[in-house]
């Protein structure tokens, strides 16, 4: 069974479009790419498996129940985490208090430890624990993101654009971090095809709300049609 | 006997009580962006249901500090249920409607509680019994009474339990959140409909507490004592920054010292425009 299961989902804003039937799966532990343009319809297609975009039909399955119909603050205690796109943080709170956020589903005992990791890997983090988040550098914000959505210990993870604003090593560094989450399911959305498709196994493409392409990401990437668009 | 020192007394104890009160302007526009006009009323409900419930026990031979806790207790439960229902029947339905709807709607509760109340209370000036005996400590030239003592101490020891909770609390965390971006709060598992009851509890329960505090203080309570209170203390908190939990404090002492002082010094000129309506 696929840890996620989405067929036919329909989106629209106020009548309006944006995405027009798509299937979806992940495989637990597989990393999946999903490159498009803009408005091409990635953020949305998350938020409506999130919940937060209600006007929607299709069926949504994760681990084989229906999360179509529950309310959105019932999906982080399931396991699934999204880094949004721009980031979302909590600009007003320190960083410390957006990463306890993370854990606002968790009610056991490891959270300092969890903190702690999440410093580990992100020691820049921890020598801003008591900074509002919105005063972070877009690459620290990036990184508080990413560790907010871990705190959650996640099982199912959505990046939105994690590489966008940033330069390439903030790139290099945040991509290095997802690749090294061993075991974790993740939805890898991104504008930046070519990085992208170079650390999943499968991609997706998406145009005007459908989706036009689907494979391995190797063949993806010497796709002549994902070439000439994405990797121009 | 010192003018400026007596004022100032009276100044931050009328500070205070604009303080509690401007608290639940700022917490409710903190997390929703509305300014709940009704929140002044909610202080006279908890006003009134002390006033009934004091006056049903006062013959009850129950000693008074027990029958004032009392009839303060019952004011907290009654105006956190009321300001639970406010939110829920007039303001939800609303959520992502333009924001004049749930203005004008914040105006029509108002009106409605405040005819809700002169039908119950009637439209006189209820005479508000005594909750302590008046002795007047002096100060300096000045006087400081029982009841302006507890009220300072009572706001003060309100106030900072307030900010442990916004500020030091997992609860609190998930509060300044939902305010931030409601969005990500609810990804991160935050029910934002929980988190809003309980904003509109917590400052309804600062209302009843302020109600009590202004009837205590002035010996009086009336169906809209709310109104110009709730004004005030609407103003005190655009002074500290809506949203802004000191500010609304801040804003609350400045605004009582200032039309404290004001009553002191300009009483005859203004007649009344810069003091207290009462
Ligand atoms: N809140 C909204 N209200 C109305 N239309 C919206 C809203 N959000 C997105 N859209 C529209 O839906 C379409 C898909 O937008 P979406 O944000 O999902 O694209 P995207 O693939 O994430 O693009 P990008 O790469 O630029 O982030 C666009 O045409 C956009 O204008
Ligand atoms: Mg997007």
């Amino acid at each position: 069974m696929n840890l996620l299961e989405i067929s036919d989902l329909h989106v629209s804003y106020d009548g309006i479009k944006a995405v027009k039937g798509i299937d979806l799966s992940l495989a637990s532990g597989e990393i999946v790419a999903l490159i498009g343009a803009n408005g091409a319809g990635k953020t949305t297609t998350l938020k409506a498996i999130c919940g937060i975009v209600r006007a929607r039909s299709g069926k949504i399955l994760f681990e084989g129940e229906d999360i179509g119909v529950l309310p959105p603050h019932g999906l982080a205690s399931r396991g699934i985490a999204l880094v949004p796109e721009g980031r979302g943080l909590f600009g007003r709170s320190s960083v410390e208090e957006n990463l306890e956020m993370g854990a606002y589903s968790r009610s056991d005992t490891e959270i300092a430890h969890d903190l702690e990791k999440i410093y580990t890997l992100f020691p820049r983090l921890k020598e801003r624990r008591k900074q509002a988040a919105g005063t972070l550098s877009g690459g620290e914000q990036q990184m508080a993101s990413l560790g907010r959505a871990l705190m959650s210990r996640p099982r199912l993870l959505f990046l939105d654009e994690p590489s966008m604003g940033l330069a390439p090593i903030m790139v290099q560094k945040i991509f290095e971090t997802i690749r090294s989450l061993e075991g974790m399911t993740i939805l890898l959305v991104e504008q930046n095809a070519k990085i992208a498709l170079s650390m999943s196994q499968r991609g997706y493409v998406m145009e005007s709300g459908k989706i036009t392409l689907a494979g391995a990401s190797g063949a993806l990437l010497e796709n002549p049609l994902v070439r000439a668009a994405y990797l121009g | 006997m010192d003018i400026f020192l007596q004022q100032l007394i009276n100044g931050i104890v009328l500070g205070s009580i604009y303080s509690l009160v401007a608290l639940g302007y700022t917490l409710v526009y903190g997390i929703m962006g509305l300014i709940n006009f009704a929140h002044g009323d909610i202080v006279m409900v908890g006003a009134m249901v002390a006033f009934t419930v004091i006056h049903l026990l006062s013959g009850s031979g129950l000693p008074m500090f027990l029958i004032a806790g009392i009839g303060i207790l019952a004011a907290i439960l009654v105006c956190m249920a009321v300001g639970y229902l406010i939110e829920k029947v007039a303001y939800r339905p609303l959520r992502g409607a333009p924001r004049l709807a749930p203005l004008i709607t914040a105006i029509g509760v108002s009106m409605l509680l405040q005819n809700l109340a002169m039908m119950i209370w009637g439209r006189g000036y209820l005479s508000f019994p005594a909750l302590l005996p008046a002795i007047s400590i002096p100060v300096a030239g000045a006087g400081i009474s029982a009841v302006q003592i507890l009220i300072v101490c009572a706001s003060a020891a309100m106030m900072s339990g307030l900010s442990f909770l916004v500020k030091k609390t997992k609860l609190g965390n998930a509060m300044r959140a939902t305010a931030q971006n409601r969005e990500v709060a609810t990804l991160m598992g935050v029910n934002a409909n929980a988190i809003i009851s309980i904003t509109f509890i917590i400052g309804s329960a600062l209302a009843a507490v302020a109600g009590v505090m202004v009837s205590a203080y002035y010996g009086v309570a009336h169906y809209d004592m709310g109104f110009i209170l709730g004004l005030k203390a609407f103003t005190a908190a655009v002074l500290g920054g809506i949203g802004n939990i000191e500010g609304a404090m801040l804003g609350g002492l400045l605004l009582g010292i200032i039309e404290s002082m004001g009553a002191g010094y300009l009483g005859a000129i203004t007649g009344g425009v810069m003091g207290s309506n009462y």
